[in-house]
């Protein structure tokens, strides 16, 4: 089918450089596909403003607000003067039929997070805090996945407590002190910018081992 | 390599659960299930494969091992694709790629409410103090535009919230400071808060009205409507769109926008006098329209259609002097009057 590409110009928004595309906690409607300039996601944490991103021309963000208007996660900020196409529900299916580029990219993108949110719910199903902890680590493992000893396998992530106590769901207090009980047993070793986890496979069989006996 | 025909036997296995493999398939007959555990009860549930479907397409291109495995229970014939095969298919056909969103976008929902429902207890922030403190946050490091955004919302959304008292007088406040900001960037530089509290006006700007809200107004929807008939090539019906929208003239913004669209609508429906017509007005009407430019292309291609070369050459020309040449519309008036003059 021949559409009129010119038709998608009139979806075009344009942000200044600093201004805020849509701030943590908003109800969410509409997501965006970058054109032009880069745009931060950042996420108050601890009075603390956390770059968790930053996402360049042809990337989508934003795209949860195609579930109900759920309150947004991150705050998305023009990193430059930036231009994006926005999706809303109406415009949905006339931008996605007229761009398959677009939709093909946005169906990737919700096969992964579909199975982030699946790992996820994994993670949160597990009773014992310990194990909840080490498997956070383990998907954070399987996302970036580094061959090496299968006996012995150090690996250090670019995390926080924070990011860990997001991932397993509890506060991030509670997330501190199983991370310091690890460290006591010299299973982790923690840095303001990384988490080191001395033996990955230590923790996959501490976790399978725990999920087993959660199913008796 | 070019899409595969593979048959199987009853009771084979095309794939497991937990194999990494990123072939895609599509049923042409037999009959195949997806096997697999809910993820809530451990129960084994199954989803029977209709013929002409495609399965394996969730992991294949999110490149994550199977979740599920694919048995064959009467003999079957499919076709299998790897992935840069299947984007080729699908994009040629966006309409599996749409249906395939809305499956997906309906399983991300069903997935998504699980997890919530087992962070609910004590980890999440309510939303409404949650934006609001995020108002706080940037007041505290005294980014005001956003402090601005974020308590604007707030009582976009809450406007009679716990704190949209607060809200209001934060903004009042953030206002006095973008405002002094904007008069004397260099004075307030290095300042505290309160050098520049003086340093502002005398009077607090009255408040603002929140800004408007996302709701959609009729207006926008009429519109959108009309641009999907548009892109449909459903000319007639989204003219006629078009010109409610302009008539009801509830709401300039898209009144503008959909006088443009009109023009279009001519122009697509070769209907090169009324699209003259059309756009001679509205750009009297509109110097400053914001699609003028465009709009004169138009009037040079209709006027070439129309045989009267000159007109259209001086439009062309007329649109090279006024656009840069970065703008899509620059090349296409220097493409047109390439064609026109030969040069």
């Amino acid at each position: 089918m021949a559409l009129d590409m010119s038709m998608f110009e009139r979806f075009a928004v344009t942000f200044q450089k600093g201004d805020i595309i849509f701030c943590e906690y908003e109800p969410g409607d509409t997501f965006y596909l970058i054109q032009s300039g880069r745009v931060q996601i950042v996420k108050i944490m601890d009075d603390i403003e956390k770059t968790i991103d930053y996402l360049n021309p042809g990337e989508i963000f934003g795209e949860m607000a195609i579930l109900d208007a759920a309150p947004r996660s991150a705050s998305a900020i023009a990193a430059d003067a930036v231009k994006a196409l926005e999706f809303n529900r109406e415009n949905f299916e006339v931008l996605m039929m007229g761009n398959p580029q677009i939709a093909l990219k946005l169906l990737k993108l919700l096969a992964k997070r579909i199975y982030d949110q699946k790992r996820r719910f994994m993670i949160l199903t597990l009773d014992d805090v310990q194990a909840k902890i080490a498997d956070v680590f383990l998907m954070l493992d399987e996302a970036a996945p580094v061959r090496g000893d299968e006996v012995a396998r150090q690996r250090s992530f670019s995390t926080t407590v924070d990011d860990i106590a997001h991932w397993a769901g509890m506060s991030p207090e509670k997330c501190r002190e199983v991370l310091n009980h690890f460290a006591s047993q010299r299973r982790v070793e923690i840095y303001p910018d990384r988490i080191v986890v001395q033996n990955i496979n230590d923790f996959a069989r501490f976790v399978t081992s725990r999920r087993g006996q959660q199913k008796e | 390599m070019s899409p595969k025909a593979a048959n199987y036997k009853a009771n084979s296995i095309v794939y497991f659960k937990g194999d990494i493999n990123e072939r895609i398939y599509v049923l042409k007959s037999g009959k195949v299930v997806l096997k697999y555990n809910d993820i809530e009860t451990g129960q084994e549930l199954q989803d029977v494969i209709q013929t002409g479907e495609f399965f394996g397409v969730k992991s294949s291109l999110g490149k994550y091992p199977r979740e599920e495995t694919a048995v064959v229970l009467q003999d079957s014939a499919m076709v299998t694709f790897s992935v840069p095969e299947f984007e080729q298919v699908a994009m040629a056909n966006t309409r599996i790629i749409v249906k395939m969103l809305k499956v997906f976008s309906t399983q991300l929902r069903r997935i998504h409410k699980q997890v919530s429902n087992l962070i609910s207890t004590g980890e999440q922030v309510n939303p409404e103090t949650g934006l609001y403190s995020i108002g706080e946050y940037y007041m505290k490091c005294r980014k005001y535009n956003q402090a601005l955004y974020a308590f604007r919302r707030y009582l976009t959304y809450y406007p009679s919230g716990r704190h949209a008292s607060e809200a209001a007088e934060s903004i009042q406040v953030a206002e006095r400071y973008t405002q002094s900001e904007r008069a004397a960037p260099a004075a307030t530089g290095g300042l505290g808060p309160r050098v520049a509290v003086s340093a502002g006006p005398a009077a607090p700007p009255p408040p603002k009205t929140p800004s408007q809200g996302k709701e959609m107004s009729d207006d926008a929807k009429c519109y959108y409507n009309a641009v999907s008939l548009f892109s449909q090539q459903k000319y007639n019906e989204a003219l006629e769109e078009f010109k409610t929208i302009v008539n009801s003239g509830a709401d300039r913004e898209y009144g503008i926008k959909s006088l443009f669209e009109i023009g279009r609508c001519f122009h697509s429906l070769e209907d090169y006098d009324n699209c003259i017509k059309h756009f001679t007005t509205m750009i009297q009407k509109y110097p400053k329209h914001p699609e003028l430019v465009d709009s004169l292309f138009y009037l040079g291609v209709c006027n070439e259609k129309k045989g009267d070369e000159k007109k259209a050459e001086s439009f062309y020309k007329k649109i090279l002097s006024m656009s840069s040449e970065d703008m899509p519309v620059h090349r296409k008036a220097r493409k047109a009057l390439r064609n026109l003059t030969g040069s």
